[in-house]
């Protein structure tokens, strides 16, 4: 054997030897039955999980969110002095920034200048000038999304995801991936909850018959005044619409507390947020809000309606869930609501003094246990609590006591998340595409080597074989970049099978023509070689760019596509100018072939 | 085994049928495509929904669910948006345009609806239901239309660059005509079938541009190097000549992927199955190309710049 042989044998050995290495962790892990894999400790699995190829979601099923975190309500959050110039402004800024790919706040800017606000005005604890305010306001909003990213990775570990990704994206969004989650739902709402908790006292009933009476009146007033612009348009219209007869037409006792009903509560929504009633509702510092669960109720005509029981509460909480250091579901032992899910909670000892003063002052007021703007419970303090512990009451079922007990661990968002993007699969779509795609992938490759078999005989298997390798490698190398294979990364595949393919018959029909034009066997696969290199340089690298740029500019999908076209078109004319051509001179060296098998 | 040896086709007799060709479905791509894309939740934003029920449904059952869904407090009228089956008779993919106060949870919204008011022929566990879900926003989707039209131009620039180095500028014009042919023309008999265009749709196209690149500059390559000994004086023989040899490598390359694709689209499944079309769509097109566009436009780029 000449030298340049071994070398190359060696070389090539190499290259696959790893490759194999790589592949080896993947192969193990798929072939692994159930019990074995149960078996494995943590850090095995973590081994298997970091080495093997891993499914996108759009192959094993589970749900990608893009969570934005909301930066109009953190500005609104962090304004002070608010006034109608200020909440129209907001409003604006909202459409025009969900109407635009520019920057939040670029726009913010813009607005601001266009309307002539006034920053300082309502931003005066971050600056003088507007520049000055612009800049800490982006601090404050790159704070809550390091904030919100925290947050959310905690909720995720507690809520025990295997392989969870949590990543920022651009300047206001987190992308969070949970594969092979099964209740999107629950998911969903996990990540999303703001998880404030707040413990607000509730009004006295006096107070609160005298709000229903004042809202009323404006209620009223505001009517009578439609009524004297839009005279003729008023006679076209039923004038006893439910709004018009007031608030407290909305409203029906049910055992000592008030209710509404769910049909109603957009009227609600309208009438909390007329400037008149928000500014009563300020002036006597309090807010109103409503249940979390609703009761059923037949209604006079004998219908069974839902029914949100509604809260009047001072707007200032007592507490908030910042306090709180454990957060545990339980399964109530005693009183009315045994055997229900809880939520018991463990205050800090700053949290357990406060809890004591608060109960201490208001025995025989009640208590709203409020997260998220919806009140759970709202309990008479009997006597006063020491030791800062707390249960939670009305809860829906087990998996939302466990999920609030964990957001109330892990802590509030300091600002609302929308969901901006969301992509669930299913677990049995998931299955269905991976065991199509395999399925088809074999039978696709098995009618490839036949075909070209009968075109090129034993050099077609030579082919094959080369091609083999060349899907062998290139999963070996995405293992190696812990890529992650999904569904256009498997259209990669493919194409990357149809290059390797191509890159032997460009070389095989070389050879036959030189051939053809006379050349002994040796010669023909040497000039073969030779002029069939340049032709799938080129044709390998212009896609080559094409991959590249789209790894750079591409999102998720196409970026999954552009690595494995890029590294296939690497490891194709690996194994088809060096492996193959090795292949050949190895056997033409050997012994002095006549005729080729082509 | 022989195939396609000694051919002495001449492909540049037909070339002005090849153009003439071409501009019509060209053409008739583009009035398809101006009457409007499929395009999907990915590039407008919404909402789609698949669902799988335990027996087969009819559409309008589904749609008949759908006349009143509970929305802010209020009902909507989805029964209009766009509801087909997805697979199989049972399986049902819905497509929701995105609505103004758009409840975050609007898509499960829809699925606990269906699974509530039809709840005769849905799985008893609500996870088995669900088979996909995807929402976006129109924002974002904005954003992902921006990316991916960036990409593909900045791709098909960078290509021409490279071509142009690599041969001459007059080859890359030739090669980056024929690949914009492939795709528009593969985009309008997609747009025919009425699959939507989705990201993966695009790494599709992506995968066609690939394919009808390689294709070409096969063939460019092998004129580049018969012009060598044959200057560009009988250019259209040259061209011929070119075509005619590297005929049995274009035939048994395209067949194989198309056997790969075949198998694809009828094993596939459902998911994959615009993907596989696009692509066998693609392939044949994109070889009729490197020989009718980017060889044939040679040729008369050549002929018109001699004369």
């Amino acid at each position: 054997m000449d030298s340049s042989i071994r070398n190359r044998l060696l070389t090539i050995l190499f290259v696959f030897g790893l490759g194999i290495y790589a592949l080896l962790p993947s192969i193990r892990y798929t072939l692994m039955d159930e019990d074995k894999k149960s078996n494995l400790s943590d850090d095995q699995i973590d081994y298997f999980e970091s080495r093997s190829i891993k499914q996108g979601l759009d192959l094993k099923g589970g749900i990608y969110i893009v969570l934005e975190v909301d930066l109009p309500q953190l500005i609104d959050n962090l304004a002070k002095n608010k006034d109608n110039n200020f909440n129209e402004f907001l409003i604006d800024l909202k459409s025009e920034y969900n109407n635009s790919s520019r920057d939040f706040f670029t726009v913010f800017e813009d607005l601001a200048v266009e309307n002539e606000l006034k920053l300082p005005r309502y931003f005066i604890n971050y600056g003088k000038t507007k520049d000055q305010i612009i800049s800490q306001l982006s601090l404050q909003s790159e704070d809550s999304i390091k904030r919100v990213i925290e947050i959310i990775q905690n909720r995720v570990d507690q809520f025990g995801v295997a392989e969870p990704t949590i990543q920022k994206q651009g300047n206001n969004r987190v992308i969070v991936e949970l594969a092979g989650i099964e209740d999107s739902e629950r998911a969903r709402d996990l990540l999303q909850s703001t998880a404030l908790l707040e413990l607000m006292i509730v009004k006295n009933v006096e107070s609160t018959n005298a709000i229903i009476r004042q809202i009323d009146s404006i209620m009223s007033v505001s009517n009578s005044k439609d009524v004297d612009q839009d005279d003729e348009i008023n006679e076209l219209f039923d004038s006893s619409s439910s709004s018009e007869l007031g608030f407290s037409s909305l409203l029906i006792s049910v055992g000592g507390n008030l209710a509404i009903a769910s049909k109603d509560l957009a009227a609600l929504k309208d009438i909390l947020f007329k400037e008149d009633v928000i500014q009563i509702l300020e002036a006597t510092n309090s807010t109103i809000l409503t249940s979390d669960s609703s009761i059923k109720l037949v209604n006079e005509i004998g219908q069974e309606e839902e029914f949100y029981t509604l809260f009047h509460l001072f707007n200032n909480a007592e507490l908030t869930g910042g306090v709180i250091e454990d957060a545990q579901m339980r399964l109530s032992q005693a009183g009315v609501t045994a055997g229900q899910a809880v939520v018991e909670v463990e205050m800090n000892s700053e949290g357990s003094r406060e809890w004591a003063r608060i109960t201490g002052a208001n025995i025989n007021n009640r208590i709203a246990i409020v997260l998220d703007k919806k009140v759970h419970m709202a309990p008479v303090i009997r006597s006063q609590i020491f030791g800062g512990g707390t249960v939670i009451e009305g809860m829906n079922s087990i998996e939302e006591a466990e999920d609030i007990a964990i957001v109330l661990r892990a802590g509030a968002l300091p600002v609302p998340v929308t969901i901006a993007e969301e992509r669930t699969i299913g677990a049995s779509l998931g299955a269905d595409s991976i065991s199509k795609g395999t399925q088809s992938m074999a039978i696709g490759l098995f009618l490839v080597v036949c075909f070209i078999v009968f075109f090129y005989k034993m050099s077609g298997l030579i082919a094959s074989f080369s091609v083999m390798w060349t899907l062998i490698l290139l999963l070996g190398v995405l293992a190696l970049l812990e890529a992650t294979l999904t569904l256009p990364g498997i259209a990669g595949l493919i194409l990357t099978v149809g290059m390797s393919v191509d890159a032997n018959v460009i070389i095989f029909e070389r050879i036959k023509e030189e051939l053809r034009n006379g050349k002994s066997v040796r010669s023909a696969i040497d000039s073969g070689y030779e002029r069939a290199i340049r032709t799938i340089v080129d044709a390998n690298l212009t896609t080559g760019i094409a991959a590249a740029v789209l790894y750079q500019y591409g999102s998720g999908p196409i970026k999954g596509f552009a690595t494995v076209l890029f590294w296939g078109i690497i490891v194709s004319m690996f194994t088809a100018i060096i492996v193959t051509r090795f292949v050949f001179d190895f056997v033409t060296t050997r012994k002095n072939i006549g005729r080729l098998s082509i | 085994m022989k195939f396609m040896e000694n051919t002495k086709i001449n492909f540049m007799k037909l070339k002005s049928f090849g153009f003439g060709f071409s501009s019509v479905l060209a053409f008739g791509s583009i009035i398809l495509l101006l009457m409007g894309v499929n395009l999907g939740i990915d590039f407008k934003g919404g909402t789609a929904i698949g669902v799988s029920f335990s027996e087969n449904v009819s559409i309008q059952e589904v749609r008949g669910s759908l006349k009143s869904v509970s929305f802010n407090d209020s009902l909507i009228d989805l029964s209009g948006e766009e509801i087909k089956y997805f697979g199989n008779q049972s399986d049902v993919m819905i497509k929701i345009k995105s609505l103004d106060n758009e409840p975050e949870d609007f898509g499960q919204m829809v699925i606990n609806h269906l699974y509530d008011s039809m709840s005769a022929k849905v799985p008893e566990n609500k996870n088995d239901f669900i088979l996909s879900l995807g929402s976006v926003s129109p924002k974002v989707g904005s954003e992902l239309s921006g990316k991916a039209f960036w990409s593909v131009v900045s791709a098909l620039v960078l290509i021409l660059f490279y071509i142009s180095v690599r041969f001459e500028f007059r080859f890359a014009l030739g090669a980056i005509l024929a690949l914009v042919h492939d795709v528009i023309i593969t985009l309008g008999i997609f747009s025919l079938t009425g699959f939507e265009i989705t990201l993966s749709t695009v790494a599709a196209f992506l995968t066609i541009v690939g394919y009808s690149l390689n294709d070409t500059i096969v063939i460019l390559d092998r004129i580049r190097e018969n012009m060598k000994s044959s200057g560009t004086v009988m250019f259209e023989s040259t061209i011929n000549k070119s075509i005619n040899q590297s005929l049995s490598r274009t035939l048994i390359t395209s067949l194989t992927t198309l056997f790969v694709i075949i198998v694809l689209l009828v094993y596939g499944g459902e998911v994959i199955r615009p993907f596989s079309f696009t692509m066998l769509v693609g392939v044949i097109v994109g070889t009729y190309s490197s020989i009718y566009i980017a060889s044939a436009l040679l040729a008369t780029i050549y002929q018109s710049s001699n004369k």
